[in-house]
């Protein structure tokens, strides 16, 4: 049997005269089956919420000069680092490829006289944006551009 | 054609009389290569244990009765064929959903949900009869018949997990059947639902799970209803800020 969902999930406002039992949760939810990529879909948000402390924690280094700033350079050649950081790559990539998936048909089927372009030429534009930019990203740090 | 074979059907039984839990009972069900899983619960009752209480009425994937969880995936059983599943099959009631006996859930819920966001034509002034029908283009038509195709089964409430966590969500179904009438060209009641989906608990409480649209029997898509309907409703209130009398 499943966990108990919430006690009032799908409840009628006014309880009826009969009895019964409440409801339970989904089975598989949240780690098995079909709900696992939805929940780590939702946990890359703590991944973003690391990233996002790291890069205040650079501009930090960044405001108190040259070697506060060479000083975390150099932390991020720590395994703990080069491991979060290729996780963050992965959930960018789990996340990027689910929501291009997905976009195209969340798209208004009407916006006044104008349709939205079909699904493939949705999802070419959001993959060529994504490869451009970061190719352009990419020519930035290597110094090609700058 | 191949044999009858022998399945374990694990039952959730639950009598309101006698149960203070959900618990389950086993049957030994000789299946027929070409039985729908309803068909076994069929023979359940009607062999083995006539206690067992399940909703079931049209048994072509019409009338939306029969919505189970099936080795745990909401599953319209007079849809789904008995030969994909192992020696063992599970069957629960639709996840989500207080349950009444059994396998039958409570519909209030559900039904109060749906009349919560106007369900129907609405009209700034009625015509008369003499005007004529309202006509339609296939285009206009093409834009929601989709979203029409919805049978009620409540197979996406019990696949959703925000239904699960958050009570007063409208769901998948109700928000889906409300965008289906916003984009309807004979309709005038956009602004009233959109009011309705812009208030706490509806669309925007949606997380793109999209299971409900994995589940869905019928193809409707209730997740891209929901998230066209997220994006109809900021441009209604963005035009009701800027156009006299809220744009009406």
């Amino acid at each position: 049997m499943a966990r108990p969902a919430h006690p009032h999930a799908m409840a009628a406002s006014k309880p009826g005269r009969t009895r019964t039992a409440p409801p339970r949760m989904p089975p598989e939810f949240p780690m098995r089956g079909r709900y696992r990529a939805y929940t780590l879909f939702d946990a890359t948000g703590l991944v973003y919420l690391l990233l996002g402390l790291l890069a205040l924690r650079l501009a930090w280094a960044l405001g108190d000069g040259e070697a506060a700033w060479s000083a975390a350079m150099a932390g991020f050649r720590n395994p703990l680092y080069l491991a979060f950081h290729a996780l963050a790559l992965v959930s960018v990539l789990f996340v990027g490829v689910r929501f291009f998936r997905l976009f195209p048909k969340a798209q208004p089927p009407k916006l006044g006289p104008l349709e939205p372009p079909s699904a493939p030429v949705i999802l070419g534009g959001l993959y060529g944006a994504w490869i451009a930019v970061t190719l352009l990203l990419g020519a930035i740090l290597a110094g090609g551009i700058f | 054609m191949s044999e009858v074979r022998k399945r374990r059907f694990v039952v959730a039984r639950f009598d309101p009389d006698r149960d203070a839990e959900p618990r389950t009972q086993t049957y030994e069900v000789p299946c027929q290569p070409d039985w729908k899983v309803l068909d076994a619960l069929n023979y359940i009752k009607d062999e083995l244990d006539s206690t067992l209480s399940h909703r079931w009425s049209c048994r072509m994937a019409v009338c939306g009765s029969c919505g189970m969880n099936v080795d745990g995936k909401p599953t319209l059983t007079c849809k789904q064929a008995v030969e994909g599943y192992g020696d063992q099959v599970e069957i629960e009631p639709l996840s989500n959903f207080p349950v009444i006996r059994d396998l039958v859930v409570e519909l209030e819920g559900f039904l109060e949900k749906l009349q919560h966001v106007k369900p129907w034509i609405v009209r700034a002034k009625e015509l008369a009869v003499e005007a004529g029908p309202v006509r339609q283009s296939p285009e206009e038509l093409e834009l929601f018949t989709q979203f029409s195709y919805c049978i009620n089964c409540m197979l996406c409430y019990a696949a959703c997990p925000v239904v699960a966590n958050e009570p007063e969500f409208l769901g998948p179904a109700a928000i889906a059947l409300g965008h289906r009438y916003n984009i309807d060209s004979r309709d005038e009641g956009a602004h009233e639902r959109n009011e309705i989906f812009r208030g706490e608990g509806t669309i925007f409480s949606c997380s793109y799970a999209n299971e409900c649209s994995e589940v869905c029997p019928k193809h409707v898509d209730p997740a891209a209803a929901i998230n066209q309907a997220k994006f109809n409703a900021v441009i209604d209130w963005a035009t009701s800020l800027v156009l006299p009398r809220g744009g009406r």
